[in-house]
């Protein structure tokens, strides 16, 4: 590709947090660096960690000092982050502004303000919301505020895109469908590694209501009375997991379900291969990329049919459910009689899914992927009756912060930051890269 | 899928399909047609037929009523209208009576007369013996206070009430939150009142009235619709002729809000049912079906 990209990512969820959009932000960088773009992070400082950090290939990650105020979001203050992201920004001279997840307030006036100062913005979306309750009317227009003026959206999955497009009454035109992917060579099988006098069941997730912690605590006596070879083992935490403690001190499984706890991404996979079967009863999902990394580590996959999940796997590696008890029951052991009567391969899995969703494919189409102000004002007077008045307000005076800190704070007086040669310190060009430095 | 070169026309495309993990010809922003097939718009959403909805606000209204019965008789307490022998003859007769019908009503229920008899009696010889104190209950508060907090415990009461339609196989005690507003209210306006005698009486007139009325008044609704109907206009008829010596003023306001409630407000949620914009699709948090693990209820008391 020709043009070099300056891209910076911000989210307020990054390492040290573990998630499915941190791994998202991080390996997508990494892929984008080795395509010869520069990118850095912008996210909130956690706990000491604050100021500038540099990660793997010399990706550079500010840690910007913000109060947090609930499961790692920061307080909205739409104009206090203005100044340090102008500063960063034009310092590193970005291009791109490249926002992650709707419920990261950083996302949001990065949006804003990146587009008050000229620069290109583009919206990644990981969750799908609903319309009905109260945390996503409020989340749905601020979302429709941030969109109105934004280059380019991203949406992880198809079913992710329809919800989007109905939240942020956006054109379909204007969202792309980039799936998320999976480093295959992280997760490779083992079929050794599996105990083969017990047909293993592995859940990961956290264990709240949203993952369908119900469901599981429902199901796991009823398999475990009707097949007596089978074991579960379910890593994770979260408020459910004193339901789980009590189904298994109730029935008295405690030598056939094992609670494992919190579990480090890293151990992830040494989990995994010890399973035949990986079950997800997740309520909503809009990828689900837990369920792509079990089949790359050679489990099959029984999962409830919500959300994004059925486009994810193609139908010989999962087995699909309605997220109903009795539903659930007769996948699972449908799965089981695949498992031991052979007719299943799982470790082939690994091979299939490396090349559909590889990071390098992702990075590809992220690319390609990525206005006055009069112009802004009338895309924004278009969210609402009251609403509309408000965020024209709030673009209008935006814009003239932007010019008080143009003169206060001049461009001439801040000094541009060297870029990391990430090139010198790259020894391959292809895909096993990232896995020589875990 | 064979392609020619430069004859676009000749180039088949194998249909767009909603998955992720196979590599398609189409661009990430293709739009198919079937985008947002499964989107559902406004499935929940009833009908509503306007005079079947002026009958049902017959509920509402039929509360509202017993509130202002209610202070009516306090303020002919208060100026000794009504005595409080009167008072107390009056609520125990049409209680027995409203006892008795409900006996008749509710078949379902086997309640033992005798354990029911005691019960009331300790009930209200423990009131009898109380009356002392909560007419004293509040006398260093002033009147202004105690009628503001009247005010707020009433309307706690309206707001909270339990005014369902739909009964289950049991019978459902009324909300607690309610109940507990509205005998608070009454305990605060006792304490306004001259003996002891009148505390008594208001008091128990204020439990039968709160608690008990309103079993007896949701049972009617269920079992006879048209008669409870018949109901609503003897209790307003009751609230416009206790009301009429005391304050005219209250009387035109009462009515006034009673046509309001009745006739302009179902007219109004007709109206802007049009505006109604629910939707549903594959992106919504699945419920779970559990099944229902039958739990056994005991009722100790009426076994």
């Amino acid at each position: 590709m020709s043009t070099c990209y300056k891209i910076c990512m911000v989210s307020d969820f990054f390492y040290p947090n573990m998630g499915g959009v941190e791994s998202h932000l991080f390996l997508l960088s990494q892929r984008l660096i080795q395509r010869g773009h520069k990118v850095i992070i912008i996210t909130h400082a956690y706990g000491n960690r604050k100021g500038v950090r540099y990660l793997t290939n010399g990706l550079k990650v500010y840690y910007v000092p913000a109060m947090v105020v609930y499961s790692e979001a920061t307080l909205p203050t739409v104009y206090g982050f203005f100044p340090l992201l102008r500063n960063i920004l034009i310092r590193e001279s970005i291009d791109i502004v490249h926002g992650h997840q709707a419920f990261s307030s950083l996302c949001h006036e990065a949006i804003l303000h990146s587009k008050t100062m000229g620069l290109k913005a583009c919206f990644t979306d990981h969750s799908l919301f609903g319309f009905a309750d109260a945390s996503s009317i409020l989340t749905n227009k601020l979302l429709k505020f941030t969109l109105s003026d934004v280059d380019h959206i991203i949406c992880v999955s198809h079913t992710s895109k329809e919800n989007t497009v109905l939240r942020a009454a956006l054109s379909p035109r204007n969202v792309s469908v980039i799936p998320n992917a999976v480093v295959a060579s992280q997760f490779l099988p083992d079929p050794s590694a599996s105990d083969p006098s017990w047909t293993t069941i592995v859940v990961i997730s956290r264990l709240v209501y949203r993952k369908g912690v119900d469901l599981l605590v429902a199901v796991i006596p009823r398999i475990c009375a009707m097949h007596k070879n089978v074991r579960f083992i379910i890593g994770g935490d979260g408020p459910k997991r004193i339901d789980l403690e009590q189904m298994r001190e109730k029935h008295l499984l405690q030598d056939r379900v094992e609670l494992l706890g919190p579990i480090k991404h890293s151990e992830v996979r040494s989990i995994l291969i010890q399973g035949n079967i990986f079950l997800n009863t997740s309520l909503t999902e809009a990828f689900c990329i837990a369920i792509v990394e079990a089949a790359c580590a050679g489990l099959y996959v029984v999962s409830t049919k919500v959300g994004g999940v059925p486009e994810v796997l193609p139908s010989h590696m999962i087995n699909y459910a309605m997220p109903e008890e009795d539903d659930l029951i007769m996948a699972i052991s449908n799965a089981l009689h695949l498992i031991r009567y052979g007719k299943v391969d799982p470790s082939k899995f690994n091979g299939e899914l490396k090349d559909m969703y590889s990071w390098s494919n992702v990075a590809e189409r992220t690319e390609k992927a990525t206005s006055p102000l009069i112009e802004r004002l009338r895309r924004y007077y278009g969210c609402g009756l009251y609403a509309g008045k408000i965020f024209c307000m709030v673009m209008t005076l935006d814009y003239l912060f932007w010019l008080f800190l143009e003169m206060v704070f001049p461009r001439w007086s801040i000094e541009p930051a060297p870029t990391f040669p990430s090139k010198r310190y790259q020894l391959q060009t292809d895909s096993d890269c990232l896995d020589q430095i875990r | 899928m064979a392609t020619t070169f430069g004859d676009s026309e000749y180039q088949y495309h194998p249909p767009w399909r909603k998955l992720l993990w196979v590599k398609q010809d189409y661009p990430d922003n293709y739009v198919d047609d079937s985008f947002l097939e499964e989107l559902q718009k406004n499935v929940n959403v009833r009908d509503y037929d306007y005079w079947t909805m002026v009958y049902q606000s017959g509920i509402i209204t039929q509360h509202i009523s017993t509130v202002v019965i209610f202070v009516a008789i306090f303020i002919h307490l208060q100026n000794n209208s009504i005595s409080a022998t009167q008072l107390i003859w009056i609520g125990a007769a049409s209680t027995t009576l409203g006892y008795f019908c409900w006996n008749l009503m509710a078949k379902q229920q086997s309640f033992r007369r005798g354990r029911v008899l005691k019960s009331a009696a300790f009930f209200f010889s423990t009131l009898l013996g109380l009356s002392p104190i909560l007419k004293t209950l509040t006398s260093q508060t002033s009147d202004d206070t105690i009628w503001a907090m009247t005010v707020y415990c009433f309307l706690a009461n309206v707001l909270s009430h339990d005014y369902g339609t739909q009964s289950g196989p049991r019978i459902k005690i009324p909300g607690s939150l309610s109940t507990n507003a509205a005998i608070f209210a009454s305990v605060l306006l006792a304490s306004r009142l001259d003996t002891n005698l009148d505390v008594f009486g208001f008091l128990s007139f204020a439990v039968e009235w709160f608690a008990l009325f309103p079993i007896f008044r949701k049972h009617a609704q269920q079992v006879h619709a048209k008669q409870s109907i018949m109901l609503n206009m003897v209790l307003q008829l009751l609230c416009i002729i206790l009301f009429f010596p005391i304050s005219k003023a209250v009387v035109i306001l009462y009515l006034f809000g009673f046509s309001f409630l009745t006739f302009i407000c179902p007219y109004w949620l007709i109206f802007i049912q049009k505006y109604k914009n629910e939707i549903h699709g594959p992106w919504d948090e699945a419920r779970p079906r559990l099944q229902k693990r039958t739990r056994r209820v005991t009722y100790r008391k009426y076994t």
